[in-house]
């Protein structure tokens, strides 16, 4: 069981959550081109290592959290809030 | 009879009855089945999967083989139980499997003897693949019907099991799996440190190895460490025990599963722990010498057999023979001497087993026959002699055999570290040529194996291990673990092992004794190029019984490797799964069965409907009215006339599980646009407006009615199945892409009740209800809203029409919901209401020409259901980008149409394809098709939607609605998917 430390309920098994999406993509500017729109909806990397993502506290307090979890491992390094930034690798401590 | 109750042990004196195969027994209590039965003399316990060899107790623990029974009868019966891990209990009820009439006379060994006789044997390696190829229509007719009854266990029962099941969610500090002394030792000394500590093993007295020691040995001192350790670790009120406990998993998190056996109210808990360190201290089984007739009767694991004596006071024969290739079983043959059972020979198979060992059997007289093997163990049910003889130098060959008698076969090929839990943490085990077994020469986080588990079989050094890994577990959890006292007697853990892994004679050598599969079956893999050992285990089906390989891994993987003329440590190990034991799906299942397997939602006027007699279907995880049949109708009847009483008088309908969403802010307003692709800023405070929702990749992905209840505040309406998506959908967007916006969304789902009261008489029916709102069609328009109030309840009522007709939508307060409801079925009684359920609910917005679900499946854009003139130009929403793709503007792409059958009592297919063709054929040109279909009573006549290539342009065109798999062809007319009142005079009037 992944466990995510969610800032405002504490840490809770992954069951409470539901995975939303990578959380390195940036939304694109509503005028933006087909192109970009098509890469920003449908392209991802398929990374293997650290990994920012989208987790969704559904069964908690419905919050929407920015994690960095180690798609080899399943680690979870960091949690924060959609618009937190993770600090630089290797200061990384959960 | 070779086994019998030679001495107290550690088991009371108290006996008990039991009965294996319908005959009496008697056990002392302490005893398990399989210490029981070995007490009474029996011997055949069960036959083998496969050829149907007789089998007997191989063991006295987790590893067992053979000895595999079934406990109880009828639905609490347990198929497939270790008769080694399962105490006897008074009355209880045990028999043999797999055999027919009984365990001695088995018909159906004939398995064995056509195995021997025919090349290719049938159930040798890869038999199904190879035998039953053809002709395939064979197969389930008659190859794998005749093969269940031939192979397999224990039959499951076929009834509901009435026992009672639970699961244990826990949470510990240090969690540590083995309770031997080891385990016992890192449990007492973390327990000093205060934080939670968690012991659990799978026997039902904590002591693992040093229950297979005499009790009295060395003045009882080995025994009174180990009562008083446990006594210490009672006392502590921060130490769990949990013993005939099984930590079956580790998981993500160090999350470990666990299985115990309670045996009390409840039958098995399932314990899931979240531990912050995990000490594994799980020990080590002994593994059997690979022979011909190894799984004879009376052929034995000599640790086992050592604590059948000591432990259980049970001997496993009169005249023992102990054949090893280590030093650990000459101490089991010193045991049997000392109390006084006859070892007639030890047979080791190195060359210069250790003077001290040696010495001891001289000692004793016990005949010491070096460089020497069984070839073979020979007896009709049990083992009555071996034949032993010299082994070559190399290691190749055997000389001439001679004869010895026995009634037990002791045998021992070295010890194999269970290292399941460390490699299910990530730690690969590797080979380690000192003890001619796997372990685990790295630590994962958070983990520490210790002991046997890690390959340190010594008494002193395994309890040194398991101290300091306590230490450090705590000392990273800032907290300090003790010293212990170590029991001042020592254990010597050196095994000299010289490996042996398969006697170089003739025979059937079994490898994997509970699946028979022999040596000759992986080396069959080898010749028939099977590589790697995760292929050779799946040809084989070696280690796929409920004993997961734990005693058979091993030797395959070596003869595998002789074979490959490689190291063993090159072959390498299958990897290692869980569930390491068998589980039972009770404890998984916990309480959550029958009715309890997921909730049941339920609306506010669910018990009106259950008192009306409604028939219910399950939508998500509501059980919602379907029709409210009268008296001899069924479903058809039943939503045809709802169907047609909403259209010629007035119903209502239950739908209050709409999901609703409360949306407020200054920002509301421009949420709502973003989101749906149609204005919502623009709409008039108590005016409602249907909109529909895009995914960002121009798919639509709900659509519902919101309506403007102030200037800051929306009530949304979503479809049932989309309640919980699209809040969490609205939360993400404010969350993620539009902080800035000043919003809140919240779920009122279950807030609300909600009706639907459509019809002609509509009107006055809520006229008469509500005085005091005016429901005129000045002051109450279509798509407007209207608040009031009843008795206490506050009503929201919105004017909009799902199927066609003049209809309101009543919302109130939940509690207050079944009482309006009620007042509104008073109310109409003399407009003749009733109330109508979901199928009718189908019926008439299928006429009225209304997606649902069924058309919005993910997959269609606002062009394929005609609604792309809905889409704003004015203002950017959210899919408006990549609905402009071309492949989704693409007139080609079928479109939403009605179809009307052109024989109106031919019924439409949902799912059928739409064709031109007047016949079904392969490769048929498919051109769309049919997503729902209902009899319509306003047209007499079957009629459907569906979505069909350039659609809209083809009204009137007769094609056909297509189910090849039926064989189904109706011909349908293309018409406008508005059968009902096109115009909307009737909603609007
Ligand atoms: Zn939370």
């Amino acid at each position: 069981m992944i466990r995510i430390n969610c800032p405002h309920c504490g840490e809770r098994e992954h069951a409470e959550f539901t995975y939303g999406e990578d959380a390195s993509r940036l939304l694109p500017a509503n005028d933006a081109n087909l192109e970009t729109w098509n890469e920003y909806v449908f392209e991802r990397d398929n990374v293997a290592g650290e990994h920012l993502e989208y987790w969704h506290h559904a069964l908690g307090c419905r919050s929407w959290l920015k994690v960095q979890r180690n798609t080899l491992t399943h680690d979870i390094s960091w949690v924060g809030f959609p618009h937190d930034t993770p600090p630089a690798q290797g200061e990384v401590k959960s | 009879m070779s086994g019998f109750r030679h001495g107290a042990g550690r088991v009371g004196e108290k006996e008990l009855q039991f009965s294996f195969d319908g005959r009496m027994l008697a056990a002392r209590e302490g005893d398990t089945i399989a210490s029981a039965l070995m007490a009474n003399g029996i011997e055949v316990v069960g036959r083998s999967f496969k050829y149907h060899r007789a089998r007997g107790i191989t063991s006295c623990g987790p590893e067992e083989t053979g000895a595999l029974v079934t406990i109880g009868s009828g639905a609490c019966s347990e198929p497939n139980a270790r008769a080694t891990m399962h105490q006897v209990t008074s009355g209880m009820e045990v028999s043999s499997q797999n055999c027919w009439p009984s365990p001695k006379l088995d018909l159906l060994s004939i398995n064995n003897v056509v195995g021997s006789i025919l090349p290719g044997s049938p159930f040798s390696a890869g038999f199904y693949y190879k035998t039953f190829m053809w002709p395939a229509k064979l197969w389930y007719s008659f190859y794998e019907p005749s093969i269940r009854r031939a192979a397999g266990m224990g039959k499951v029962p076929t009834e509901a099991d009435p026992d009672v099941y639970d699961r244990v969610n826990s949470f510990t500090d240090v969690a540590i799996i083995g309770g031997g002394s080891a385990g016992l030792a890192a449990a007492l000394s973390a327990a000093n440190s205060g934080l939670r500590v968690l012991l659990m093993d799978e026997h039902d007295e904590f002591g693992g190895q040093l229950l297979n020691e005499p009790r009295n040995l060395k003045d009882g001192q080995l025994e009174q460490w180990r009562l008083d350790t446990i006594a210490a670790l009672h006392a502590a009120d921060n130490v769990t025990l949990l013993c005939k406990t099984v930590c079956w998993g580790r998981f993500d998190g160090n999350t470990l599963a666990a299985h115990e056996v309670v045996d009390g109210k409840v039958r098995h808990n399932y314990h899931k722990i979240q531990a912050k360190k995990i000490i594994i201290a799980t020990g080590a089984i002994e593994r059997p010498l690979v022979f011909a007739n190894n799984d004879k009767p009376g052929v034995m694991l000599a640790s086992g057999a050592r604590k059948m004596l000591n432990h259980y006071g049970v001997a496993a024969g009169n005249k023992l023979v102990v054949f090893t290739n280590n030093d650990s079983a000459y101490q089991v043959a010193f045991d049997y001497h000392d109390q006084g059972v006859q070892v007639s020979a030890l047979v080791d198979s190195r060359q210069k087993p250790p003077a001290a060992l040696l010495k001891g059997c001289m000692e004793r007289g016990i005949p010491v026959h070096v460089q020497c093997v069984v070839t073979k163990a020979k007896g009709w049910h049990g083992v009555r002699k071996v034949a032993i003889a010299d082994l070559a130098a190399n290691g190749q060959g055997v000389g001439q055999t001679r004869i010895i008698e026995c009634d037990a076969l002791l045998h021992s090929g070295g010890w194999t570290p269970q290292v399941q839990m460390a490699a299910h943490g990530g730690t690969p085990p590797v080979y380690d040529n000192q003890i001619a077994a796997f372990v685990v020469d790295k630590q994962a986080e958070d983990t520490w194996s210790v002991a046997a588990a890690e390959g340190e079989f010594g008494l002193h050094e395994g309890i040194d291990q398991a101290v300091m890994a306590a230490k450090a577990a705590c000392q990273e959890l800032d907290s300090d673990a003790n010293d212990i006292v170590k029991p001042s007697h020592d254990l010597i853990g050196d095994l000299h092992i010289e490996p042996l892994w398969r006697v170089p004679s003739k025979g059937k050598q079994l490898v994997d004794i509970q699946h028979d599969v022999t040596a000759a079956d992986v080396v069959q893999s080898h010749l028939e190029g099977f590589v790697s050992v995760e292929h050779m285990k799946r040809y084989t089906t070696l280690g796929m019984a409920n004993d997961q390989g734990r005693t058979s891994n091993v030797n395959a993987l070596a003869i595998m490797a002789q074979c490959q003329g490689q190291s063993i440590a090159e072959t390498g190990t299958t990897r290692f799964r869980s569930p390491i034991a068998p589980v039972s799906m009770g404890g998984i299942g916990g309480r959550e069965i029958g009715a309890h397997f997921k909730p049941l939602r339920r609306t506010p006027m669910q018990e009106w409907h259950e008192r009306q007699g409604a028939v219910f279907v399950e939508t998500g995880l509501f059980r919602r009215a379907q029709y409210y049949p009268l008296a001899g109708e069924g479903i058809n009847e039943a939503y045809v006339r709802e169907t047609a009483h909403v259209r010629s008088k007035v119903a209502m309908c239950d739908v209050s599980t709409l999901g609703k969403i409360e949306i407020v802010g200054p920002d509301a307003a421009e949420l709502l646009d973003r989101v749906y692709i149609n204005m919502f800023s623009s709409l008039p405070v108590n005016k409602a407006r249907y909109g529909l929702m895009l995914r960002e990749d121009g798919h639509i992905f709900d659509d519902g009615t919101t309506s403007r209840l102030a200037e800051d505040r929306y009530f949304m309406t979503t479809t049932t199945a989309k309640a919980g998506p699209a809040l969490a959908h609205l939360e993400r967007c404010l969350e993620i892409d539009w902080p800035e916006l000043r919003v809140r969304v919240s779920s009122i789902s279950e807030r609300w009740a909600a009706m639907a009261i459509a019809g002609p008489d509509a009107r006055a029916t809520l006229q008469k209800a509500f005085a005091d709102i005016d429901f005129s069609n000045e002051s109450f328009p279509f798509m407007g809203v209207v608040h009031g109030q009843h008795h206490g309840a506050t009503l929201r009522i919105l004017r909009l029409s799902f199927s066609g007709e003049m209809a309101y939508e009543v919302y109130t307060e939940a509690d207050h919901g079944e009482a309006v409801w009620q007042h509104i079925m008073d109310s109409g009684e003399e407009f003749d209401i009733i109330p109508y359920g979901l199928e009718a609910l189908g019926a008439l917005r299928i006429e009225k020409g209304h997606v649902t679900g069924a058309e919005l499946d993910g997959r269609v854009t606002v062009g394929d259901v005609n609604m792309a003139g809905m889409a704003s130009k004015k203002k950017w929403f959210i899919g408006k980008n990549l609905m402009q793709r071309e492949g989704l503007q693409d007139d080609a792409r079928p479109k939403l149409v009605g179809l009307k059958a052109v024989n109106p009592s031919e019924a439409i297919q949902t799912g059928s394809i739409l064709v031109t063709e007047t016949q079904a054929k392969a490769g048929v040109d498919k051109q769309g098709w049919v997503s729902s279909m209902t009899y319509s009573p306003e047209l007499n006549n079957y009629i459907a939607l569906g979505f069909l290539a350039n659609g809209p342009s083809r009204h009137g065109e007769r094609i056909y609605a297509a189910y090849p798999l039926k064989g189904i062809h109706v011909e349908v007319e293309v018409v406008s998917n508005h059968f009902v009142d096109p115009t909307n005079d009737r909603v609007k009037g």
